[in-house]
């Protein structure tokens, strides 16, 4: 049953995505305390679970290529805030204005959250699928040979 | 104007065919006495454990639904085939003993 269980990494993952697109779609627009850092959009990396170079670089295969036993799934690497510049509002009456009056709120690009999160979505929906069919498959290879 | 010539096309390289087909099974040996029904016992415990991860993550989701609920389909759904499997077992089992006990001797 590996077939599933890779399935079952990249639902994780993407659940991950869509609450690290959550945190930065609620937060789109928190405006930054006078002196203090503004919220920076956060970026979920995922990877491979196995070591990619360590599986394309196989020698003890002679060449072969992969190794199937290798896969594994995918694994949430970590999560990294972009550096991007503070969007810069002028909004004097703000109490979070700094002295020219602007208030900076994060550089959240809203458009590229949403078509993130639908990309999120539609990834979970196909791991599901693949995850069904693994199963489907499973329960047709318990037919075989079944006495009627 | 000088065009460079373009170069011919090179062979592809021979590919071997990955052998994914001819897997070779580990032979299953059962610790202690290899009997057959050491073997069942065996399997029915691990469908066992299946089911009580599966039961835990229930209850975990119950009481905090904090845990994707992925986890807790893939968890019923891994017990439920496991189960599909022994009662697959059992049938056949099942039907080898009375054919054996319905042989006309």
């Amino acid at each position: 049953m590996r077939a599933t269980e890779i399935s079952l990494t990249g639902l994780d993952v993407e659940w991950r995505r869509l609450e690290v697109i959550a945190e930065n779609l609620a937060n789109a627009n928190t405006a930054a305390p006078v002196k203090g850092p503004v919220y920076q959009e956060l970026h979920l990396i995922s990877g491979p679970r196995n070591d990619f170079g360590a599986m394309l670089n196989r020698t003890d295969a002679g060449g072969k290529g992969l190794d199937i036993d290798t896969l594994s799934g995918v694994a949430v690497q970590g999560i990294v805030a972009s550096s991007s510049p503070p969007r810069l509002v002028h909004e004097p009456g703000n109490p979070m204005a700094n002295s020219q009056g602007f208030v900076a709120y994060p550089a959240i690009d809203h458009a590229g959250q949403m078509t993130k999160m639908i990309e999120t979505s539609r990834i979970y929906e196909a791991n599901i699928v693949a995850m069904s069919l693994a199963r489907e498959m499973y329960t047709k290879a318990l037919e075989l040979g079944r006495p009627r | 104007m000088s065009a460079t010539p373009i170069p011919p096309i090179a062979a592809l390289p021979a590919v071997t065919p990955q052998s994914i087909v001819p897997t070779v099974l580990p032979v299953v040996q059962p610790p202690g006495s290899a009997s057959f029904g050491q073997m069942l016992l065996n399997g029915l415990d691990k469908i066992n454990d299946k089911i009580n991860n599966a039961d835990s993550a229930v209850r975990a989701f119950a009481l905090d639904d904090s845990i994707p609920v992925h986890q807790v389909t893939f968890a019923l759904d891994q017990a439920q085939s496991s189960m599909e499997l022994a009662l697959q077992v059992r049938a056949r089992l099942l039907d080898g003993y009375q054919q054996l006990m319905n042989m006309q001797l």
